[in-house]
């Protein structure tokens, strides 16, 4: 049993982006590969398909990046079943990372590598980390990349007879699909005030939609699933300008509470009102 | 046997002295989904010899709830609510990486008090976290007793979490450039004083002296006693190079003797102002895995108390754009989780929700050295090693 | 025909009541155990234990339990060996129960004083390993079987050490009569605890924590392990049967004990037959105690490291014992 103080140096200093630059450069360098970026702290090298396994072998020996941190890819697609689509159209393909970094300093760099969509293969790396299997498996289950070469080519996390590649951007959310999200809207122009009134209450009023509609609400979801965490004011005096968007949104796009918006002129529909009571004596219990 | 029995091979037997065993078949067992030890719904499918194992194939995926495809249609504030139950015995440290990765991407400097209130939070919740640890660890071993004690001080961890967050174990409390003014606080605007509860920073001190002496309970309980010493000595040994190549992180890694802790090399929270050891273990074995924990309890309290006593001031929330739209970038951003690394590579397209998130969870990761570590082991052992992983299935299954 | 108190009673009547009265008697002297082990742990736990059942200090809790389980459904899987599993608690029950004819709970009240006493104890509580190993055979389960085979491993290993550490109390005493070794004790002055068999001692309650199948010696059951070990697919009145029989044991082990080491329903300056059963019931009681602090503060050990305990270290302890034991009885 021993502890140990890193020195300080190495422990105190932020990481400078230069040394990112740096270290990118390098292990493209040793990669055999000479295209990297260091934006946002991640030092991230493109590495050839071909060279897919070989690069991450050099950089493990060389560099000494022998930890493994994971393996994943991005589906780049100009059509996506969720979400928003990309604003400028990019190359059709999949983009597969795998994440090393050093086991005694911060050194950590990103490779990547493209494979087109037509032939989503890649060499396996399992035999340079052996933490590459679970994640080769969750790639290949998830984007349907085959890894060559892979020694368990079953689903990791889906059963055997799933069909369809749940992570491609071409792949629906069924749930999204039964029933429009109204999360997406959450941030659209500010409403008056009046109009967030009572689209709460009608957000709160269907109980069946209860549950959905708690969840577009984002940052104040939890309000609903523990009264006492946004205890009173929290839901109205903690963020004004997100709640009144959001309820607006779910307002305008929900088909159900637009019967609750119906209510509109009535001044104080009971919902709100019970919320407001229902807050204040937790506000003089928290203080 | 019946290569044995072949009569053409039967006149070499003699030549070369087979000793014939009695082969018995092997016996496939089902260890879970539902099974006292496997801490939610892993399942192992073990091929037995006696009580030795053979091979053995772990089946995760029961709590797969694709958070990675979810976030793909959520505004970066809604993801907080989904990560912080991805482990959810430290879900405040699981919100951490991704609001640091949003902040990077957009460029905001967090204030200095909110940052120290996400470590302080970060560091109650390893706290809690290790506790569950040290009190589910003995228990798979056969001793109940550990469980109470060690629950009874995480019961009061959590209390301050919610105190301070509103939650105890989802606690959805940081912001985009800050953290949320604690319950009843108003706006992030207003009242800046009122962001932490009364006597939280009290509390907070008296809950580390009841930790640390729950700590000396239980080293005089558990740690010191000759079968818990037998059980896990010399058990299931992770070597430093396998751990790193399997990606086994966090407190795992550093019993091997991988002396790498992520607050000690990363700056995603101000870990370089307090003064804190990195605890590494020598063998890599359960006990280790143990040991380092308990001792991680004790420099976690060290942390926070440093962490208290000199809790700057000034506002919660940095100047937040209403909308949030994350500049076009990639980042990856790792933290030090109470189970390992957790980290979200984050891929924006300049939009209000993430073109891609992937989470990288510790658990996973040590969970997937499972089948190298557990051949040749016997039955105990698959607990004693399962146990001293300290995984959480939804940390693994995501 | 036979006497009994003046009435004349059939044989077969008086049996009977014998049984049901022995029977009677263990099952109610059991409860305190239960409810002791209730209590202890969770004040160990930091904990209150049972509360509200009876009124006070939850006194009925056991018996609470006990009618909940006596209404729970008695399952029997559709893989089991129906007739060796339905069998199976009688079986252990039965064994655990037929220790108690040797006990003396005084000089004259004990239900047969034989002979061979001791042996007849050890030989009926050997039969209980096969109550566990047909539970854990007919249960068609795997953790059952693990468990059931885990149970008649460690029995066989632990059956050696206690026997001979009792031998050192028989070459002691010079019988294997209970009460004539507990009149041997009195007749020293102090129990063998103290007067030579402390080694002894030691190595029959180890083996008897072992062959009760409590912790530190709970592997067949390891709840972490093998979910419940052969008791995973009992159910209602059976597991019910399993667990007095569990507790049942433990008092018989320990009245055994109390029995060959610390002199029985002897004590010093009390009349033994008076106050014999309070005696011998108060060890009881101190040695159960014993069981339940360890029950509650170690973990469990290893398939392997509890072999090794028993034929490296406890039955050349044993052996030496007997030596040194014959040793003194034939010098001095």
């Amino acid at each position: 049993m021993t502890t140990s103080t890193p020195d300080e140096t190495a422990a105190s200093e932020p990481v400078a982006d230069a040394g990112i630059a740096a270290l990118a450069e390098r292990v493209a360098g040793i990669a055999g590969s000479d295209s990297w970026t260091a934006d946002f702290g991640n030092a991230k090298v493109r590495v050839d398909r071909s060279r897919w396994v070989e690069a991450v072998e050099a950089v493990r020996d060389e560099a000494g990046l022998e930890f493994f941190s994971f393996l994943s890819a991005i589906d780049w697609s100009n059509e996506v079943a969720v979400g928003e689509p990309l604003e400028d159209p990019v190359e059709e393909r999949y983009e597969v990372l795998v994440r090393l970094s050093s086991g005694r300093d911060n050194d950590a760099v990103t490779l990547a590598t493209d494979i087109p969509k037509d032939d989503a293969r890649l060499p396996t790396l399992v035999g340079v980390y052996g933490g590459a299997n679970w994640h080769e498996r969750e790639a290949a289950e998830m984007f349907g990349i085959e890894f060559e070469g892979h020694p368990n080519s079953g689903k990791l996390y889906l059963t055997d007879e799933f069909e369809g590649f749940p992570l491609r951007k071409t792949f629906p959310l069924l749930s999204r699909e039964i029933k429009p999200w109204p999360g997406m809207v959450d941030v659209e122009d500010m409403p008056s005030t009046e109009n967030a009134e009572s689209a709460a209450a009608a957000s709160a009023s269907p109980p069946g939609d209860a549950q959905e509609q708690a969840m577009p609400q984002g940052d104040t979801t939890k309000g609903d699933e523990n009264p006492e965490a946004d205890a009173g004011g929290g839901e109205q005096a903690d963020s004004p300008p997100p709640t009144a968007d959001r309820t607006d949104g779910v307002a305008a796009q929900l088909p159900s509470s637009a019967e609750g918006a119906a209510e509109v002129p009535t001044p104080q529909s009971p919902v709100p009102s019970e919320e407001s009571e229902a807050g204040a004596p937790e506000d003089e219990a928290t203080e | 046997m019946s290569q044995a029995l072949d009569p053409r091979a039967a006149a070499h037997v003699s030549e070369v002295a087979v000793s014939v065993e009695l082969q018995t078949p092997g016996m496939t067992l089902n260890i879970g989904p539902q099974h006292p030890s496997t801490h939610g719904v892993l399942r192992l499918v073990a091929e037995l010899d006696g009580e030795r194992i053979v091979n053995v194939e772990p089946v995760i995926g029961y709590m797969h709830r694709g958070y990675e495809k979810l976030s793909e249609v959520r505004t970066y504030p809604q993801i907080t609510a989904l990560v912080n139950r991805i482990d959810w015995v430290s879900g405040f440290a699981n919100e951490i990486p991704l609001m640091v990765a949003v902040e990077r991407l957009m460029e905001i400097e967090v204030p200095e008090r909110a940052q120290s209130i996400r470590l302080i939070l970060t560091e109650l919740a390893r706290i809690s976290s290790h506790l569950v640890f040290m009190s589910s660890y003995p228990l798979e071993l056969g001793a109940a007793t550990p469980l109470m004690h060690a629950l009874r001080e995480r019961e009061h961890v959590l209390e301050l979490i919610e105190g301070a967050t509103g939650g105890r174990f989802h606690p959805n409390f940081n912001r985009i450039g800050g953290v949320k003014p604690a319950a009843g606080g108003g706006s992030t605007q207003k009242k800046v004083v009122q962001d932490l509860p009364k006597n939280f920073l009290a509390e907070t001190r008296a809950a580390m002296d009841n930790v640390l002496e729950v700590c000396d309970d239980i080293d005089t309980l558990v740690t010191g006693n000759e079968i818990f010493q037998a059980r896990t000595m010399g058990v299931a040994v992770l070597p430093a190079d396998q751990a790193l190549a399997y990606g086994v992180s966090g407190p795992n890694l550093r019993a091997s003797g991988v002396a790498f802790d992520l607050r000690k090399h990363e700056d995603y929270l101000p870990y370089h102002k307090y003064d804190f050891d990195v605890v590494t273990g020598d063998n890599g074995d359960c006990f280790d895995r143990y040991r380092v924990r308990v001792e991680e309890v004790r420099q976690a309290a060290r942390i926070v108390n440093q962490a208290i006593d000199d809790l700057p001031g000034g506002p919660l929330q940095a100047k937040v754009p209403r909308v949030i739209k994350v500049p076009k970038g990639e980042t990856y951003v790792r933290a030090e989780n109470p189970k390992g690394e957790m980290g979200y590579y984050l891929v924006s397209d300049g939009g209000r929700i993430p073109y891609r998130l992937k989470i990288r969870s510790a658990s996973f990761s040590n969970l997937s050295i499972l089948p190298w570590a557990l051949k040749g082991l016997i039955v105990p052992d698959i607990i004693a090693l399962l146990g001293s992983l300290d995984f959480v299935l939804g940390d693994v299954d995501r | 025909m036979t006497s009994l108190v003046g009435i004349e009673i059939n044989f077969y009547v008086l049996l009977t009541l014998k049984i049901l009265a022995i029977t009677g008697v263990v099952l109610t002297g059991i409860l305190p155990i239960i409810f002791g082990e209730l209590k202890i742990s969770a004040h160990m736990q930091s904990r209150v234990g049972p509360y509200f059942a009876g009124g006070r200090w939850g006194w009925a809790q056991p018996l609470a339990d006990g009618i909940k389980f006596f209404q729970k459904e008695d399952l029997v899987p559709a893989a089991a060996d129906r007739q060796v599993y339905k069998l199976a608690p009688y079986l252990l029950m039965v064994s655990t129960l037929a220790v108690f004819v040797i006990i003396p709970f005084s000089p004259n009240l004990i239900a047969a004083d034989l002979d061979l006493g001791i042996f007849f104890a050890l030989a009926i509580s050997s039969l209980s390993t096969l109550g566990v190993l047909m539970a854990g055979w007919s249960s068609g389960n795997k953790y059952s079987l693990i468990g059931g085979l885990r149970a008649a491993a460690q029995i066989i290993a632990y059956e050696l050490p206690l026997v001979l550490a009792v031998i050192g109390v028989v070459i002691q005493a010079g019988t294997l009569s209970m009460v004539g070794i507990v009149e041997a004790q009195i007749d020293m002055g102090v129990p063998y605890l103290v007067g030579g068999q402390v080694i002894g001692f030691g190595i029959f309650f180890t083996a008897s924590l072992a062959e009760l199948n409590r912790t530190p010696f709970d592997l067949p059951i390891a709840e972490s392990e093998l979910v419940m070990g052969y008791l995973t697919e009992y159910s209602g009145f059976r597991f019910t049967t399993f667990f007095l029989a569990e507790y049942a044991g433990v008092f018989s082990i320990s009245a055994i004990a109390a029995t060959l080491f610390l002199g029985g329903y002897g004590f010093w300056g009390l009349d033994s037959t008076v106050f014999g059963p309070f005696v011998l019931v108060a060890k009881v009681g101190l040695l159960a105690f014993l069981m339940i602090w360890i029950r509650w503060t170690w973990p469990r050990m290893r398939e392997d490291q509890l072999q090794t305990m028993a034929w490296k270290w406890l039955v050349p302890l044993a052996l030496a014992n007997i030596m040194v034991t014959a040793i003194f009885k034939v010098v001095f």
